[in-house]
């Protein structure tokens, strides 16, 4: 383990403990019954608990496994894509901010098309006809095939009565 | 014995419809693709077809999901035997002497092997589910609250102890599934939990944005950081797809060893098809007469876990089928496509939607045909699918994600879940933790707790009652077992030095 890695560990760890420690204090403000009658809150509070002591063992798990100087330095260095990492997630996350507003070819379509950049940023064109395909593609399948509504504006009622 | 044969009749009767040869061809075809592609195992496969199968019903969704878990088991040993790749983490140990078998010019023989292995194993998996299968379904309507609080308790357990890794980790996983589980409105009272004023959260945290999330989404985000270069296949000629004599001889054994102990460990909570393939292989070094070709080709070494993996998925199905619980993640995927169709895996289900099960098990013994009969010539053709660019396959994966999350509810607080669950997924991935014990807690996790507060209910809140029930107490003590015995022999060892 490099020290990059040990310090997300440690991140990791904390949000955790984070998440657990919120849960916990959520749980609280719901009714706990009695062993007879349990309230709503009765097996998220037990939950809590069990949660915070795990992490929290966790967490210093993690703490006492610091790499030593030697371990950092031995560790191999492999190169990784973050860039595409982000670029999806971020697509992932933008796909429903924009769908309602936009409809869904044109949101399918900047998405995809977004993502084919990321690869490989030269194939412009190629990679604006190969999206706007996908997205027409998906079109049919979804609501023509499997009957599903999607948020549809102008154009998509107009392919839906060509597909017709 | 009437019963199994009038229920087969009629499956096979159901299953050889057109439609659901459809689906089985479908399903075996997709989970090879599956299988072949590495990272994308058969959970992805699922999760990614979940959305898909709304518009099928029951019983093809079933097929297809069928097919698709029976064919990345096989299209995971194409590639670990052609280029030294897991497709599926459950072909792993094929790598070992699959591989060495085709630098020696023995790709062919170690194909049709870990194949015949494979639809041997399928058959006699099947033959046990249905006959175990409906027993302890027959024993299972007899369950109350105390014995489903402890088949779900003493399953999760079983599940950390199982999944590898750290111990810690896994439970911290368990914890965090069953914790969103408790979201959204608590039946028994009415009481809004963890919902923060979202209406949409009223209704819990969907089982496929999650699963979507954490196998989908995450599963193309480890592939994409990754910027290896693709492996180029060889060729296999048709003409050298059969073994020899000695090598069936060698084989044959293996395969119904593998099949036996494939099945019985698929009972079993945990990644059983992946654990299943280690002890075939160690069980097949022990009784092998040529222990010494083990890691440098020997036969035995493909035909027992590929049999075992196989018969592992039908193993898994038993607890599904006649309890209602999943044992596996891909089971509880299985589960939660059932329950989008408002069907209720279980004892009773078994009972009062009997053709289901039989058409199900009949295309299942289909499905392992179609496996054999077309994946062995096609075996070129399906290693070629290694060459689609990953540009290309994994923004279409992404969007049939959505696509697919959105489909449901059209919900786009599902959406952001899927975003949300993907990054979670990846992150937690990254850092070494097991996701499937998060995604089996959420479906089980509601089921623990609704039997806990009934059977406290039932009791008038005497825990001990609850507890000291023969089969409960059973179920607690080997949970129990599980967990000690290793640390047991372990310090006994030490002792001993």
């Amino acid at each position: 383990m490099d020290q990059k890695a040990y310090r997300k560990q440690i991140l990791i760890s904390l949000a955790l403990i984070g998440f657990s420690l919120f849960y916990f204090l959520s749980s609280l403000h719901l009714k706990m019954g009695t062993p007879r009658n349990m309230g709503p809150g009765f097996v998220p509070a037990m939950l809590g608990v069990l949660l915070l002591v795990s992490t929290g063992f966790h967490l210093i798990r993690v703490y006492r496994a610091r790499p030593s100087e030697e371990e950092i330095e031995s560790s191999p260095k492999k190169a990784k894509n973050y860039w595409a990492v982000a670029g999806i997630l971020a697509s992932t996350a933008a796909y429903p901010l924009i769908l309602e507003t936009v409809k869904f070819i044109a949101a399918t379509f900047l998405v995809g098309f977004f993502m084919l950049l990321l690869w490989k940023p030269r194939k412009f064109f190629l990679s604006f006809l190969f999206s706007l395909g996908m997205a027409v593609g998906c079109f049919f399948l979804f609501s023509r095939f499997f009957g599903v509504a999607l948020p549809s504006g102008f154009l998509e009622t107009l392919l839906f009565r060509i597909g017709a | 014995m009437w019963e199994i044969t009038q229920g087969l009749l009629g499956g096979f009767s159901a299953a050889l419809k057109p439609l659901y040869l459809f689906y089985a061809l479908a399903g075996t075809i997709l989970g090879t693709i599956t299988g072949v592609l590495p990272g994308l195992g058969p959970l992805g496969a699922m999760a990614i077809l979940l959305s898909f199968t709304l518009k099928m019903d029951a019983t093809a969704a079933m097929i297809l999901f069928a097919g698709i878990y029976y064919g990345a088991m096989y299209g995971g040993s194409t590639t670990s035997i052609l280029l030294n790749i897991p497709g599926e983490a459950a072909s792993v140990v094929t790598c070992i002497d699959g591989y060495q078998m085709a630098q020696k010019g023995r790709a062919g023989a170690a194909l049709t092997v870990a194949a015949v292995g494979s639809f041997i194993a399928g058959t006699i998996s099947i033959l046990g589910l249905t006959v175990v299968a409906l027993y302890l379904s027959d024993i299972a309507l007899r369950f109350g609250p105390s014995e489903f609080l402890a088949i779900g308790v003493c399953g999760l357990m079983f599940l950390i102890r199982m999944t590898g890794g750290s111990l810690l980790q896994s439970l911290i996983m368990t914890l965090i599934g069953m914790t969103l589980g408790t979201v959204g409105i608590d039946f028994l009272t009415g009481a809004e939990r963890f919902t923060y004023g979202i209406n949409d959260l009223g209704q819990g945290i969907e089982f496929l944005p999650v699963a979507m999330g954490i196998f989908g989404i995450a599963e193309v985000l480890l592939s994409v950081q990754e910027t290896a270069v693709p492996k180029k296949a060889q060729k296999v000629p048709l003409k050298e797809l059969l073994p020899t004599r000695i090598e069936w001889k060698r084989s044959i054994p293996s395969m119904f060893r593998g099949s036996v102990m494939g099945f019985f460990m698929g009972l079993v909570p945990g990644p059983s098809p992946i654990i299943s393939t280690f002890v075939s292989y160690f069980t097949e070094k022990r009784l092998s007469k040529h222990p010494g070709e083990f890691g440098h080709g020997a036969i035995e070494a493909v035909a027992g876990p590929e049999a075992a993996n196989n018969a592992a998925v039908g193993g898994a199905y038993v607890p599904l089928f006649a309890l209602g619980i999943p044992f596996t993640p891909a089971m509880a995927m299985v589960l939660g496509t059932l329950m989008l169709h408002g069907l209720t895996p279980g004892p009773n289900l078994m009972k009062e939607k009997a053709d289901l099960f039989w058409v199900v098990i009949a295309s299942m013994y289909i499905g392992n045909f179609m496996l054999i009969v077309l994946n062995l010539p096609l075996v070129n053709v399906f290693v070629n699918i290694l060459r689609v660019p990953q540009r290309i396959l994994m923004p279409v994966i992404v969007l049939l994600c959505l696509i697919g999350v959105y489909s449901v509810n059209a919900s786009l607080l599902d959406l952001l879940l899927l975003a949300i669950f993907g990054f979670i997924g990846y992150v937690l991935r990254q850092a070494g933790f097991q996701v499937a014990p998060l995604i089996l807690a959420l479906v089980i996790g509601p089921m623990i707790e609704t039997s806990l507060r009934q059977a406290l209910k039932i009791s008038g809140g005497n825990l001990a009652e609850v507890v000291f029930r023969p089969i409960s107490l059973s179920l607690y003590v080997a949970t129990l077992l599980c967990f000690t015995v290793p640390l047991v022999l372990k310090w006994t060892r030490r002792r001993r030095g």
